[in-house]
């Protein structure tokens, strides 16, 4: 039974806990209740107002939005799966090898977040205009993998570090393949990381705004570009621009939604660190 | 002994085989050949930065480095390093205190309330910048914000938030600190869900404070997904623009002109593509120059985990 | 009124002389290289006057090409795209048409014109801009068309409001006023700046809607929180950029009788720290500080509608077109209690209701001079602002702010805008004193910039003892910015 020292501690804790949570989420309340406000009563109500779903109409059924929502699904999906397939063995190798230059090669790969998009994007504008990537799926795909991938390979090189090199060598022993050994044993260990990075390089391509706006034009277009046609052009339209932004960050909260049991590290085999 | 297993394998590197010595290039290839492309475009940048490279101009012409000069002599340069260093430190600082706190507490209490807000607290970041900053910067307006209603049963009035020089910076860090928060409280959360138990269970029979445990045992072993965290969020921040220009568009006056800002406006607005340049480069070299030294820590880091896990 | 009947009266007669046996048209002569290196003026037909020989005009002379469209996200373009398939129907021409957001739009153009490699074949600009893209030689020059057989006889070029069509003529000379030169754009819509003030709010606190600059200032401050905090009486923009200096602060400026440049020795040269400019922009920061919005310095047009929308705000003086949609029913709170006013002058300054100056703004649509396909590009810029087209979009599709004379005088449109008080009236008479009262110039941009943030230090800073040394400093930040350039 809990101590009275206790209960106070967890009592603090569960309060620390919300005091955040209200700081983090309120202003998310915020925008879901303006989404069902009408334009006259934007500004001029807080919490009692007349509920409309006009600005749902607006956005999701008179434009284009189900288009916006799908070209962001391919390109972010898409630029999150292709640094998933490549970097997660590249994390392996930069884990486990010893090779010349390994270092180096890590921090290559990093210093791709060093350089700001806006350093870039013009350059690559001209570029894919030559080469033919311009407005297309594949295109910013590959750019975004500049979003993705160091973060994944960072962050699970990491989980690959933490597991010790003895256990492959025992399955190894064992007479497992390395197929086995690396699906069924190696990948449930390093799962919070690998969903972690995957969900934080998914939102992060998501938003980002620079590299579609400039390096594709009406064949791909993704959401975080549309939305700010909801501002409008002679009055700008709140309301709309609120259902816009929250029915955008649905892919990234069901993503979230689904990951949450990979958050806790798998064991398998009985493998168990140290 | 983890030592020991590493100086084993560097000799017998000259035994191994070729294939398997190259193997490790041939996994990192792919990687490396996705992303090695952008090379020509940072070429091609620095070409620029030595060029008159305007729109406004139909032809641009080698005039080396007289931008670099230009902007070495421009005062805003100066306030333009100033401001990038104070916003990315100081946000990135109190992102990762408040996220490893309740990343901590999330851990720690196990109950209902932590279970959902696991889910919910990452959802500030899924927002995108710019429309998180509209967002508050409504809620944050004297005449029909919420926040300014709120601060008036406190009997504040008219805060300036975003609108004066004095105000403008801890606006713009509040917002950012409300965005990525959920990035650090994330990667620190799988990094403590992913800690040993062994370790624990014995500092359990050896007895000992919940604080010395964390002192001594989760932090060190926290430390190398702690530096990632603070890495990204680090190089991510000194680069940050989108939230001032959303904001103020670098005002009121100069105060939030960083120089991700300068750089932007001079290329963008004033398309003097071939001046704007240095201003970008010259934030690339400090991230550089952070990101190393960052990076060496985690090394280490990762070093001593290691030891303590084994 | 009877001027513009006047105009119009002389524009038709012209228009049917012209029609008739093809005489040289009043068009300015196309501009030639000047001061740009690269200027492609390639048509496969010849730049002649020829009149159509035989009757009708051969809409479908293009049939099966596609032109690239690009257009920032507007109600002028809204109107365009439900068009779009009846003009490929009549012409046989497909359009890929696009549209960007406003804020980020002229970045995407700005990236796209850069490369020169015409990928898109129309897009839309505003006058400010068009400086800079016909000095970068991205502007073909319309001459080339306008009044060729290129053009149908129905299209009537003199039919344009004056002040609207010829700020987008400009001779490439930096320091030359618009009104000569080529013809960069066409205009889609456009827009004065008056004062649009809610007349309950007014009559409720007993305050007459002021008509000069005096009772301006008086009926701003008298109105500082009259609802409480967070209320006030005048909406302006106050953001660091250009937005910020050319509805209301450059129409008060040119009223109060200040130029913000001069040729001098073949120079140009910064007139902001004349004693007018400074007369003018001391009154402004007062203003601001004392009857304007608490958080101005981070004010877009869209805050100062929604203040205004909301009942926050007394007064704004800004685009008509945001006191017009702030009015619209549904549209905002105090929809409806909406009236529009003129430019206040100042009488301190010797000033009457004859010199009241509106800054104006286009919104046109020119064409790429590296495009492959001018031709049909042509065909759909005159399709586009046709006086049919523009009767309908008028009347239709609230483009209230038409830039052609015969649909002003449409009973129909005069009707469409009657609900706003007072919004017709005025428009129609700024609209004949309105012009751009900046100098043409392509540092614009940076210019007005740094303009935007003399006022906002002078208004939420200490960094100058006065207004006279903020102006001497922005006189001289100015100069340079535009010392590299040649003026005749």
């Amino acid at each position: 039974m809990k101590t009275g020292k206790q209960r106070t501690l967890y009592v603090l804790k569960n309060l620390l806990l919300l005091i955040y949570a209200v700081f983090a989420l309120f202003p998310l309340i915020w925008m879901i209740l303006i989404s069902f406000k009408s334009d006259t009563e934007v500004f001029t109500t807080t919490f009692l107002f007349h509920p409309t779903l006009a600005n749902y109409r607006e956005v999701l059924i008179r434009s284009d939005y189900g288009r916006y929502i799908r070209d962001s699904v391919v390109v972010s999906g898409g630029a999150v799966l292709v640094s998933i397939i490549v970097g997660v063995p590249a994390a392996y190798a930069l884990a486990r090898y010893n090779f010349p230059r390994k270092e180096d090669l890590a921090f290559q790969i990093l210093s791709y977040k060093f350089a700001p998009e806006i350093l870039v994007v013009l350059p690559l504008f001209m570029i894919y205009q030559k080469i033919g990537l311009y407005d297309s799926y594949l295109g910013l795909i590959w750019v975004y993998q500049l979003i993705s991938l160091p973060l994944l390979i960072w962050v699970v090189r990491g989980y690959f570090e933490d597991i010790s090199v003895e256990i492959e060598y025992a399955a190894q022993v064992d007479g497992y393949s390395w197929y086995q050994i690396f699906f069924k044993m190696l990948v449930p260990l390093i799962k919070p990381g690998l969903v972690s990075s995957a969900l934080l390089a998914f939102i992060f391509a998501w938003n980002s705004f620079t590299f579609p706006l400039i390096l594709s034009s009406n064949k791909v277009y993704p959401v975080t570009v549309a939305i700010m046609k909801y501002l409008g052009t002679d009055s700008a339209h709140y309301g709309q621009l609120a259902v816009a932004s929250t029915v955008s960050a649905l892919p990234a909260m069901i993503f979230a939604l689904c990951i949450q049991k990979h958050l806790v590290r798998g064991l398998s085999f009985g493998a168990v660190k140290g | 002994m983890a030592a020991k297993k590493k100086s084993n394998e560097k000799s017998d590197l000259n035994k191994v085989p070729f294939s398997t010595r190259v193997r490790p290039y041939m996994i990192v290839a792919p990687s490396l050949i996705i992303t090695i492309g952008i090379m020509v475009p940072f070429a091609m940048a620095i070409w620029y930065s030595l060029t008159n490279y305007s729109f406004k101009l139909p032809n641009h012409k080698f005039i080396g480095i007289q931008n670099w000069v230009n902007m070495l002599g421009d005062a805003s340069f100066w306030g333009a390093v100033k401001i990038s260093v104070l916003y990315g430190t100081i946000s990135t600082v109190i992102e990762m205190l408040l996220g490893l706190g309740v990343a901590i507490l999330l851990n720690n209490l196990n109950n209902g309330l932590s279970k959902v807000l696991r889910v919910l607290l990452v959802f500030p970041l899924m927002i995108a910048p710019v429309t998180a900053t509209i967002v508050w910067q409504l809620m944050l307006n004297s005449s029909v914000g919420i926040v300014e209603k709120l601060l008036n049963i406190f009997g504040v009035y008219n805060f300036p938030w975003a609108a004066a020089p004095g105000t403008a910076m801890m606006t713009v860090i509040l917002i950012d600190v409300w965005i990525n928060t959920a990035f650090i409280i994330l990667l620190v959360l799988a990094g403590l869900q992913s800690l040993p138990k062994s370790p624990f269970e014995s500092a359990k029979i050896d007895g000992g404070s919940a604080w010395f445990n964390f002192i001594n045992l989760t932090l060190p072993m926290l430390k190398p997904s702690l530096y990632i965290a603070l890495l990204f969020r680090f190089m991510a921040a000194l680069q940050e623009y989108a939230i001032i220009f959303a904001l103020t568009k670098g005002g009121p006056g100069d105060s939030l002109m960083s120089l991700s800002l300068t750089a932007y406006q001079k290329g963008f607005k004033f398309q003097k593509f071939g001046a704007a340049i240095p201003y970008i480069l010259v934030l690339w070299l400090i991230i550089n120059i952070a990101a190393k030294r960052i990076v060496n820590r985690q090394r280490a880091a990762q070093k001593q985990a290691a030891g303590l896990e084994e | 009124m009877k001027k513009l009947l006047a105009l119009m009266l002389a524009g038709v007669m012209l228009a049917c002389s012209l029609a008739g046996c093809g005489a040289a048209s009043e068009t300015p002569a196309p501009s030639n290289a000047g001061s740009t290196e690269k200027q492609t003026v390639e048509s496969s037909t010849p730049a002649s006057t020829a009149s159509e020989a035989t009757g009708e005009f051969d809409w479908k002379k293009f049939d099966g090409e596609e032109i690239t469209v690009l257009f920032s996200e507007h109600t002028y373009a809204d109107a365009v795209e439900e068009k779009l398939s009846e003009f490929t129907e009549k012409t046989g021409i497909k359009v890929n048409y696009s549209s960007m957001p406003e804020g980020n739009y002229f970045e995407k153009l700005n990236v796209e014109l850069s490369s020169h490699s015409g990928s898109i074949d129309v897009f839309m600009t505003g006058a400010y801009q068009s400086w800079e893209y016909a000095t970068a030689g991205n502007l073909e020059p319309l001459e080339n068309f306008i009044n060729t057989d290129l053009t149908s006889p129905e299209w009537k070029y003199d039919d344009f409001i004056p002040a609207v069509i010829d700020a987008l003529k400009w001779d490439l000379v930096p320091g030359h006023a618009v009104g000569s030169g080529s013809q960069w754009a066409l205009p889609m819509g456009w827009e004065v700046n008056i004062l649009t003030y809610n007349k309950k709010i007014l009559a409720d606190h007993g305050i007459n809607p002021p008509k000069t600059a005096e009772e301006l200032l008086e009926a701003a401050k008298a109105l500082k929180e009259f609802d409480g905090s967070g209320t006030y009486g005048l909406a302006v923009r106050g953001l660091p950029d250009w937005g910020t200096i050319h509805p209301a602060y450059m129409s008060m400026y040119s009223t109060w009788g200040a130029k913000d440049f001069e040729i001098e020795n073949g120079k140009l040269v910064s007139k902001v720290n004349s004693p007018e400019a400074v007369a003018m922009t001391e009154y402004w920061v007062d203003l601001v500080k004392n009857g304007s919005a608490p958080q101005w310095s981070t004010y877009g047009w869209e805050m100062c509608g929604a203040d205004l929308g909301a009942g926050k705000a007394a007064m704004m003086w800004d685009a008509d077109r945001g006191g017009y949609t702030q009015n619209t029913p549904g549209s905002s709170n105090e929809a409806g209690n909406m009236a529009f006013g003129m430019v206040p002058y100042p009488t301190s300054a010797g000033k009457t209701e004859a010199d009241m100056k509106s800054n104006l703004w286009v919104w046109s649509m020119a064409m790429n001079a590296d495009s492959a396909k001018k031709e049909a590009a042509w065909y759909f810029m005159q399709y586009f602002t046709s006086p049919e087209f523009m009767l309908w979009s008028g009347v239709e599709k609230a483009c209230t702010d038409t830039p052609r004379t015969s649909v002003l005088e449409d009973p129909a449109y005069a009707e469409s805008v009657a609900g706003a008080e007072g919004y017709y009236e005025a428009f129609s008479t700024i609209s004949k004193n309105a012009s751009i009262f900046f100098t043409a110039q392509p540092y614009f941009t940076e210019t007005t910039t740094e303009w935007a943030k003399t006022l906002q230090y002078l208004v939420t800073t200490d960094k100058y003892s006065s207004v006279q040394e903020a102006m001497d400093e922005l006189k001289a930040t100015m100069d340079e910015l535009v010392s590299d350039l040649e003026v005749e």
